[in-house]
């Protein structure tokens, strides 16, 4: 015996597949309007997590980024205040060799020591330069300035940076990667008397040109000025590659944003050309379901029966 | 042996009588085409019994003469097996239903993949951490802590947020269970099964008063198929019949077999609720939900995993901070009550970035590289995990509909009305009905030249 169709299976068979395609058409539509191919975990559960991944490794990426320009910031202001005590440094070297000289008497050296004093202090102002607020080179104490103006040349900031067992001024430019933006005021300035530092040797000149020691005017005073300018291109090289190392790493955290974002655009993405076909085909697919049912419903034996 | 004259218009009432009774049958089931659950009926005719023509009658000695037709029963026609197998598969689709229905909300309260899931609050989190790190110090820049505070609040709130919603998620679920279970009671009707439970008695004792009469209650016997069909959607059901026409139902219990739980017994209601501490396995959508809001089901797993990514966020940010940071202010619920803790709240210039010097920030650097570690891992898990159980519900809740129809098509082809075969069975009978008119017009001419013309010759 072949199969009844019965009314009632007919209307609720018609009623399940036009409900079938509308809930497909929905998701399409839900998909249109997000453009995201998931919408919730269950949509794609592996997928999910990947796009989770991602969305954090896109933040992370930007906020090394913001680490990296902070950082780079550091490091220029640390470079003008570098070159603006290299050019007082350079200026002395000036002074001093005229002051060497037997041409300058008693009076043209106090006048050169006058102006090496004014240096001295033009130097400190150099050091005391802050970046946001923070102190550029009292290593980790950056709210304390690192010298005082006037007669006292103590540094008195930390070594935090130069010092292996103390952290430095740190910037997070990757996952795990830091890297030092600080520099130590004491490396180039000195701790005032008692050592080479650029502070003492001014202080050195200013009193040898005050007493007229040509000797040490013309010998010891410019080997040590010297050696002061040495280490001050040595520190601003350092901190020179230090800028180009965050050039670096800003390119890349660039690049990697990019690839992350394609990444998470492919796994989370709805792809706007099938969606619309599927949505286009979907539609034909309604509209063929609702005429069929319609052409099925109205048709009866009744209509043929008199 | 003579045989009355008017014997053939006995013949043919029996026929009229009975397409008669055939149109009536036909015009009940046209009635109920959109009835729920109804069996289409049909009149069972049987031959009359014949009159017996002893030796004589013929000349081949005895024989018997058919004297028409009778209707002997309205038949239901159902199939009583294709019951079975839809009482199977609805409450196979009610128990994943159930399940589905309350793990969506659950999966709906993660707000995940987005911005404003707790994946997002946690990065944002790490970011105020590398913030504070980039501007350590209290006094040029306060607004860093004051971002970490709020930023940790933030996350806080996200957890409880998804915690609590989780938590209503499964009150609603339990409420839904109790309306489906409830037993009835003095000054109440019950949940749902207590309520059919008490139909399907008084149908019970209806149909045994009528069937002790002979009679076959076809009406009534749909109108109890479909409450046994509703009763299926809660739970997996077993169905003797009586040979009174009674039937006995109970819950099977689909985790221990042989174990049942009564639900009418002949004409009295006897459900009397589930068992104590929830120790039943029902099937059907009462068992999709419990399975989903029983201690230590599935909503409990996502609520205790939702915790373990609390725990392991508060020690891993403790721990790197050296200090106490995040806490939870009812440790049986870490997610639940998690919060900054109200000292640095109050305070945040007290949080400390790093140890030396103020402008080192070795400890802010450390808490923003616990970055997608294992807290971030644990809850992308916990994600994936809901994710993976909604999807797999989803899929039985489809595959368990498109299973049910298919019973219910095979179900419908038999005991369905169809029109079109309604209309053909009305012409038949039609023309039946006029056929043996007809019949008795003729024997009514017969009988009329017999009284009125025979012996008349003359008058």
């Amino acid at each position: 015996m072949s199969t009844r169709i019965t009314s009632g299976m007919t209307q609720r068979n018609i009623l399940a597949s036009l409900n079938l395609v509308n809930s497909r058409l929905t998701t399409t539509q839900e998909r249109m309007a997000s453009l995201k191919q998931i919408n919730r975990p269950s949509d794609d559960p592996y997928g999910t997590s990947r796009a989770m991944t991602l969305r954090q490794n896109l933040q992370a990426t930007s906020q090394y980024k913001r680490n990296a320009d902070d950082a780079k910031s550091w490091a220029d202001t640390t470079e003008d205040a570098l070159a603006d005590i290299t050019d007082v440094a350079s200026r002395a070297k000036v002074l001093l060799t005229q002051g060497g000289s037997d041409g300058t008497d008693a009076t043209g050296r106090g006048s050169l020591a006058d102006e090496i004093d004014q240096l001295i202090e033009g130097v400190k102002q150099s050091a005391n330069a802050n970046y946001r607020g923070s102190y550029l080179f009292s290593g980790s104490k950056t709210t304390t300035a690192p010298y005082a103006m006037g007669a006292d040349d103590a540094y008195k900031g930390d070594d935090a940076g130069l010092d292996p067992a103390q952290p430095g001024v740190l910037r997070e430019i990757g996952p795990g990667v830091t890297i030092g933006v600080n520099t130590v005021g004491r490396e180039v300035l000195g701790n005032g008397s008692g050592d080479d530092g650029l502070l003492a040797t001014l202080r050195k000149v200013s009193a040898d040109l005050r007493s007229g020691d040509s000797a040490a005017l013309r010998g010891d005073d410019v080997t040590k000025l010297d050696a002061n300018l040495t280490k001050l291109l040595e520190v601003r090289s350092r901190n020179g590659a230090r800028t180009n190392r965050l050039e670096m790493a800003t390119e890349r955290l660039d690049q990697l944003a990019g690839t992350t974002t394609e990444q998470l655009s492919n796994v989370e993405d709805a792809d706007v050309a099938q969606t619309y076909i599927d949505f286009s085909t979907q539609q034909a697919a309604y509209q063929a379901a609702l005429k069929a049912g319609a052409t099925i419903v109205q048709a009866s034996l009744m209509d043929f029966l008199h | 042996m003579p045989i009355s004259s008017f014997y053939g218009l006995q013949t043919s009432l029996r026929g009229l009588l009975a397409q008669q009774r055939s149109l009536d049958v036909t015009g009940h089931n046209i009635a109920n085409v959109n009835t729920a659950g109804y069996s289409r009926q049909e009149a069972a005719l049987a031959a009359t019994p014949a009159l017996f023509l002893p030796a004589g009658g013929t000349l081949t000695g005895s024989a018997s003469l058919g004297s028409g037709v009778d209707v002997t029963s309205y038949r239901r026609v159902r199939d009583q097996f294709l019951d079975l197998q839809f009482r199977g598969q609805a409450s196979n689709l009610g128990q994943w239903s159930g399940r589905a229905d309350t793990l969506q909300r659950a999966e709906d309260a993660l707000a995940e993949p987005g911005d404003n899931g707790l994946n997002t609050q946690l990065g944002k989190f790490w970011d105020a951490w590398s913030d504070l790190a980039n501007s350590p110090n209290p006094n040029s820049d306060p607004a860093a802590r004051q971002a970490l505070v709020e930023r940790g609040q933030a996350v806080a709130d996200t957890f409880s947020q998804v915690y609590d919603q989780i938590t209503t998620v499964q009150q609603q679920a339990r409420a839904e269970y109790d309306s489906i279970v409830a037993p009835a009671g003095p000054g109440s009707s019950g949940g749902q099964i207590a309520q059919i439970a008490s139909q399907i008695a008084q149908l019970n004792d209806t149909i045994k008063r009528q069937t002790a009469s002979g009679d076959s209650p076809n009406d009534l016997l749909d109108q109890r198929d479909q409450l046994l069909d509703q009763l299926s959607t809660f739970g997996q059901i077993s169905v003797e019949k009586q040979g009174s026409g009674a039937v006995n139902v109970s819950f099977v219990d689909t985790a221990s077999a042989g174990t049942t739980y009564s639900v009418v017994s002949d004409t009295t209601a006897t459900w009397a609720g589930p068992p104590a501490g929830d120790a039943w396995s029902p099937g059907g959508r009462a068992g999709g939900l419990l399975e989903a809001v029983r201690p230590g089901g599935t909503l409990d797993g996502y609520l205790s995993s939702l915790d373990g990514v609390a725990s392991s966020l508060t020690s891993a940010v403790n721990g790197a901070y050296g200090g106490t940071f995040l806490e939870s202010s009812d440790p049986a619920h870490p997610a639940g009550s998690l919060r900054v803790t109200p000292a640095i709240v109050a305070a945040p210039s007290t949080i400390t970035a790093g140890l030396a010097g103020q402008g080192a920030n070795d400890i802010a650097l450390r808490v923003s590289q616990l970055r997608d570690g294992a807290t971030d891992g644990a809850y992308r898990t916990f994600v994936t995990k809901l994710g993976t159980d909604v999807q797999e519900a989803n899929r039985q809740v489809n595959n368990a509909q498109a299973l049910t129809d298919s019973v219910d098509d095979r179900r419908s082809s038999v005991a369905g009305v169809s029109l079109d075969e309604e209309m053909t069975n009305m012409i038949k009978f039609q023309r039946s009905y006029q056929a043996a008119s007809r019949a008795m017009s003729t024997m009514d001419e017969m009988l009329d030249v017999l009284i009125n013309r025979t012996g008349r010759v003359g008058v």
